[in-house]
């Protein structure tokens, strides 16, 4: 595309968008050093931690009143439930899994990483630091033990639930 | 002429760049309102197998992707405040597929939120029991003796703790990435933690398990304006739907982050950040000292360089605190997550590891 004349608006908002992220938490960050603010921000939290605390314990209360279980016992409750699920899949007769040999030595051909799609994540600038050299060997003394011989049954196993 | 030619050519930008943002702008409110309704995004799909699990701990294994394995089992190591599924995100965005593409065995220590009943877990439980009992596990299905680990995180501090503790123990070779080590260098979370400003006992007593929620927050307030800023910028890419399948996968890794047990919660601030004890080397578990020097096996440190929960600094003694001659740092452009998991991972981190890994592997 042919650069503009004319500024692009968007991308200047999206320019100060980040310009003013990295300046917040700067800030943030620097006033966080300041013991007098993370002393007031732990006794907001301890609050503001001890309302929800006694929130709950009257919901709980009024919960138990109306015979009524309340979101996290429901939640313990599914969870003991799977615990309890995958334990009776460990006594059905289980799936086969193939256990490949371990006879893999390393390859002679480079790396080749697979093509992911942009994510999110923290951007990163794109140089690489340079590769320190490795421990040749130490590398050379761990190929040099006699690789064990391949296990060639296939032991089976049940798959963990989706 | 030629003034004229390029004026038109930049009208023809300017007609086009409006079109662009016209189309986006509709996308934006198609696939908004597609997100209001949508389910959580589908993390961890690679198959695996549940070999063990006990109350916090869990201990999985990865079906193999290839014909042929390395010989010595590979088992991860999880940070206990977070859920092992960033190594494992969707096809093309997982560290665990790669390495089971690329012939290893994989294996994982994953956590999950501790119950009530595991309130007084600390330091001693991790490194003395639930590591070397998932290790055991490791050897008894894999055949082998010899086992090697990747640690993230806190994950990777546990398991030098271990090792060091266990110093003729089955594993063979460590591969961790953005572990703290000198916590004098968690300015942030030092001054959070600082004694005059935290009653760590009473705030302990009172909760028993952390809620995971006060953890969230924790990390949070290292970058404040961040969540903010992302929810800005998820609205501004909501017609890339690649951005989107992303930010929903972080995004709900980071709500999920786990509660800890009270009694890991207390070690680590009182033993870790505030006294930073195991830099210091006065660190003990259950009488015994933790001595780093006891480590001699072959060790792959990798930092972040614009880590801002593990800053480089916070890791860096680390190869000068073991006593392994086959060591090695590298630090690599990333953040803490995007270190290990996303598109700069695939090509920076994973290649490195393999290259490091495959030749100790056999």
């Amino acid at each position: 595309m042919i650069p503009s004349l004319f500024l692009d608006p968007l991308q200047m908002w999206r320019d100060a968008i980040n310009r003013l992220e990295g300046e917040a938490n700067t800030m943030a960050t620097g006033s966080l050093k300041s013991p007098e603010l993370v002393r007031s921000l732990q006794q907001a939290t301890a609050v503001s931690a001890g309302m929800q605390q006694g929130f709950d314990k009257m919901v709980d209360g009024y919960l138990r009143r109306a015979n009524l279980p309340s979101r996290k016992q429901l939640a313990e409750l599914v969870q003991t439930l799977e615990r309890i699920e995958q334990k009776l899949d460990r006594l059905l007769p289980p799936d086969e899994v193939p256990r490949p040999a371990r006879t893999r030595k390393p390859a002679a051909t480079p790396v080749v990483a697979p093509s992911a799609p942009a994510a999110p994540a923290q951007a990163a600038p794109e140089a690489v630091a340079p590769a320190p050299k490795a421990n040749q060997d130490a590398s050379a003394k761990t190929k040099a033990k006699p690789a064990k011989t391949a296990k060639t049954a296939s032991r089976s196993r049940r798959p963990a639930k989706a | 002429m030629a003034t004229q030619a390029r004026t038109s050519d930049a009208d023809l930008a300017l007609t086009e760049r409006l079109r662009l943002e016209v189309e986006r702008a509709v996308q934006r409110g198609l696939k908004g309102i597609e997100l209001m309704g949508a389910e959580p995004p589908t993390v961890g799909r690679t198959p695996k197998t549940v070999l063990h699990r006990r109350g916090t701990v869990e201990l999985v294994h990865y079906h193999a992707l290839a014909d042929e394995v390395y010989r010595i089992p590979l088992l991860i190591v999880m940070a206990p405040t977070n859920k092992g599924y960033v190594l494992d995100l969707a096809p093309g965005q997982s560290l665990v597929e790669f390495l089971l593409k690329r012939g290893y065995d994989v294996y994982m220590i994953d956590w999950n939120a501790p119950t009530a009943a595991e309130r007084d877990l600390g330091l001693a439980d991790y490194v003395l029991d639930f590591i070397p009992d998932c290790i055991r596990r490791v050897q008894q299905d894999s055949g082998e003796e010899d086992v090697n680990l990747v640690s993230y995180c806190a994950g990777g501090m546990l398991s030098l703790i271990y090792l060091a503790l266990h110093p003729g123990g089955p594993v063979r070779n460590i591969a961790c990435f953005t572990t703290p080590i000198d916590f004098s260098q968690m300015e942030l979370f030092r001054a959070m933690s600082d004694e005059k400003a935290f009653d760590l006992d009473a705030f302990v007593n009172r909760n028993g398990v952390i809620p995971a929620d006060f953890i969230r927050n924790g990390f949070d307030a290292l970058r404040p304006a961040s969540r903010v800023a992302g929810q800005i910028k998820l609205w501004d890419n909501m017609w890339n739907d690649q951005y989107v399948v992303g930010f929903r996968m972080m995004e709900r890794w980071g709500n999920e982050t786990l509660p800890v047990p009270g009694g890991y919660f207390r070690e680590m601030t009182k033993e870790l950040l505030r006294e930073n004890a195991l830099y210091k080397g006065t660190l003990t578990i259950r009488g015994r000292p933790v001595d780093l020097k006891q480590i001699t096996i072959p060790l792959l440190h990798i930092a972040a360089q614009y880590d801002h929960i593990v800053p480089a600094a916070c890791s860096q003694p680390l190869l000068g605190m073991i006593g392994s001659t086959d060591k090695e740092e590298v630090t690599l452009p990333g953040g803490h997550v995007s270190i290990a998991a996303g598109a700069n991972a695939v090509k920076r981190m994973w290649p490195r590891l393999d290259a490091w890994l495959e030749g100790r592997s056999v």
